[in-house]
């Protein structure tokens, strides 16, 4: 066992580092992590911010989640779309969401997005890419909306329109050709939805629905699986076994349903 | 022994480039400073439209190329220590003490960086002053500096057309052209003219979008349309020894 | 060759209709070389949080002794017994700590989640070798049968099964995976979890 402490120090651990690294010089390679090939994207609109994502998630040439969610909760209206290597989008824009928390609740205040902009700026930076996340932060503050792109190496751009992930250049492009300023929030979830459904539709990394997110001063809605062009269709034939097909050698039922026999001894008290 | 080298060019695999064309001048009332739009991941263009002239300080700019990661840090923690600064002495700090800031950062940092920064602006102390901070950290004063990937296609244009004693006009054209020009002759540059003016007075932006560039020599001026070929029927391949 | 193939080994689990199924083989190997074939890598938590542990056998041992040591503290902390989905993040944060240096294991959990209304909700998840959840609503693989494991499932799946069909089709999908793969088989035992009883069954599978 690593530690017999109650408390473990918050933070990375590299105690099986040697370990591997050792495996490395053998010529043994790292396994992959699942990553999300993704397409993400986001677009400012006339009263706030559209964001989009794809829900497919790659194990190398395996479709590991058919439908996963990529459009982070960092605050009630800020919300991040991630790509890259898929636990470092969820654990870091969980810390940087948890952080956003403590730090509205200190200072009194609504959070701003160039905070968990800056954020996640900083901690990516500080790793120097080794923590792979490419992020599209989006959302409405009190000095109106904004959109960011943060690359995983800790720089970030300030545009209307971004695109992130392996289908960044098929959404790009329909965005280049359809986005205008001052859009409806119609028109802009549609650009969205055309967007991400060209990285759907043109790159092997990115697959299924398209979530959804859009921030507006007042309210936040996330739709979730805004649009399925993927439904699977129900199957033609059933394919269960008969019971019985599958051979056992052993079998060993535990009941999970605890009972016990009330015996009475002696007489009853007399509570007359 | 195996010779000592370090590879300054390099960039961490995947990172965001700032493949760039970076210029600042000094003048009598101020400096101007100016810089291309392009940022690059690969072969793609990340940002077309990309601000490369960060602020500093009220009177102070620079401008970054190399990594946009590392730059971008680098600004941010001489911004921090800059607005520490003016708390703590009461005033507006000299650019020259900017730049000494940014070059101790670079400096210390060279085996972990991939930073060339101008800092740029006006000051009490001197007036008008450009620094250039190339790769290694080095802390150089000068009229005028140029940077980036894009400054190499330009150095001898620079050297040619550059004087004393300019005014702004002058100086706000002078840069407008050596940017154009380092923008067409190389492919991580382009996009639009980003200017900042820096005078006592202020900080004045000035822009140029990439289809009102200036137009410098490109062939079909000079050359016209192409001439119309005569046929000629009893023309003889020439001999070609076997 | 991946380190993830070392010992061999593949783990399944499948939501049915009011039950949960976790089936796994029983191979431990060393390369080509098959060592055992009592080499169980599921292992209950509590009552009704089953979790399978595919990949390096030293990692099996060790995330069993650390998943088992940071359950204990849960359990006298809380003073309640965990679940299926608390016991995933748990999982999923323990395997996040070592980033970068992770354990070569991916695991897969099983269990049924008590609701507001008293009833068990099925639960499966999975993660990678470095935490990332993965929450399906139909099944989910791992091992190093897992894109054969797939494409059976994907096939042999279907919505509410009732406990003895999902044992049935979970046993189907891990037997005719595991015969496409060098690596995984010897044997194969499958859990069914109901909301009353929890059935261990110990396959009949190839020795080859």
């Amino acid at each position: 066992m690593a530690a017999a402490s109650v408390y473990t120090p918050a933070g990375f651990d590299f105690s099986n580092e040697v370990r591997n690294s050792f495996l490395t010089e053998r010529g043994i390679p790292l396994p992959k992590a699942t990553s999300t090939g993704t397409t993400i994207v986001g677009c400012l609109f006339k009263d706030g911010i559209v964001l989009g994502a794809d829900t497919r998630a790659t194990e190398g040439p395996i479709v590991a989640d058919k439908n996963c969610e990529k459009i982070h909760y960092i605050s009630e209206s800020i919300r991040c779309c991630g790509a890259g290597t898929a636990a470092d989008t969820e654990f870091t824009t969980a810390l940087i969401s948890s952080n956003i928390e403590l730090h509205a609740l200190t200072t009194g205040r609504k959070p701003r997005v160039v905070t968990a902009m800056t954020m996640l700026k900083q901690m990516l930076f500080q790793y120097q890419g080794q923590i792979g996340a490419a992020l599209v932060l989006g959302g409405v503050d009190a000095t109106g909306p904004h959109l960011f792109t943060i690359h995983p190496h800790g720089s970030t751009d300030k545009l209307p329109y971004v695109t992130m992930g392996s289908g960044s250049l098929a959404a790009m492009a329909v965005f280049e050709n359809g986005w205008r300023p001052n859009m409806e929030r119609a028109e802009a979830l549609e650009l969205v939805t055309a967007a991400v459904s060209a990285g759907i539709f043109n790159d092997l990394g990115s697959g299924s629905n398209v979530d959804a997110c859009v921030i507006t001063a007042t309210h936040t809605e996330m739709l979730r699986n805004f649009v399925k062009p993927n439904e699977r269709v129900q199957k033609e034939r059933s394919y269960t076994f008969r019971r019985g097909t599958t051979k056992f050698k052993k079998e060993d039922i535990r009941s999970l349903v605890v009972s016990e026999d009330v015996i009475h001894t002696g007489e009853a008290m007399d509570t007359s | 022994m195996e010779a000592i080298s370090v590879d300054m060019n390099r960039l961490k695999a995947g990172e965001v480039n700032l493949g760039t064309s970076i210029m600042a001048v000094q003048f009598k009332d101020g400096v101007v400073i100016g810089a291309d739009s392009r940022t690059t991941t690969g072969s793609y263009i990340a940002n077309r439209v990309t601000d490369k002239l960060t602020h500093i300080h009220d009177r102070i700019y620079c401008c970054r190329s190399g990594s946009a990661a590392d730059t971008q840090a680098i600004a941010d923690v001489v911004h921090q220590h800059l607005q520490m600064y003016t708390q703590m002495v009461g005033g507006a700090p000299s650019v020259h003490v900017a730049a000494n800031v940014f070059q101790d950062l670079c400096y210390t940092n060279k085996d972990n960086l991939s930073a060339g920064i101008i800092v740029a602006g006006w000051d009490k102390e001197v007036g008008p002053s450009v620094y250039n901070i190339p790769l290694g950290g080095g802390l150089f004063r000068q009229p005028w500096a140029i940077g980036g990937s894009g400054s190499t296609y330009v150095y001898g244009y620079c050297d040619a057309t550059y004087q004393e004693g300019w005014g702004r006009e002058e100086t706000v054209n002078f840069v407008k052209n050596t940017l154009s020009l380092a923008m067409s002759r190389d492919g991580s540059s382009g996009g639009v003219i980003r200017m900042c003016i820096i005078t006592e007075e202020g900080v004045e932006r000035a822009f140029v979008p990439g289809n009102e560039l200036p137009k410098f020599w490109e062939g079909n001026e000079v050359l016209g349309a192409p001439l119309k070929t005569k046929e000629v029927s009893d023309a003889v391949p020439m001999p070609v020894d076997a | 060759m991946s380190i993830m193939q070392y010992n061999g080994g593949s783990v399944i689990a499948m939501v049915g209709k009011d039950c949960v199924a976790i089936a796994s083989d029983l191979r431990l190997g060393s390369q080509a070389m098959g060592i055992s074939s009592h080499f169980e890598k599921i292992f209950p938590m509590t009552d009704r949080v089953y979790v399978g542990l595919p990949g390096l056998a030293t990692d099996v041992t060790t995330l069993h002794h650390q998943f088992r040591y940071r359950l204990n503290m849960y359990t006298i902390k809380e003073e309640r017994e965990i679940e299926p989905e608390t016991f995933a993040h748990l999982v999923s944060s323990t395997l996040y700590e070592k980033r970068f240096g992770p354990y070569f294991i991916e695991p897969v959990i099983a269990g049924l989640q008590k609701t507001a209304s008293g009833d068990f909700k099925p639960y499966i998840a999975a993660t990678d070798l470095i935490g990332c959840l993965n929450f399906a609503k139909d099944f989910v693989v791992a091992g190093t049968a897992s894109d054969k494991l797939f494409g059976v499932a994907e096939g042999l799946w279907e919505p509410d099964l009732e406990p003895e069909d999902l044992f049935e089709t979970i046993a189907q999908t891990l037997l005719n995976a595991v015969d496409r793969d060098a690596y995984s088989g010897w044997g194969a035992v499958v859990y069914v979890l109901t909301k009353d009883k929890v059935i261990k069954r110990e396959l009949k599978g190839r020795m080859d």
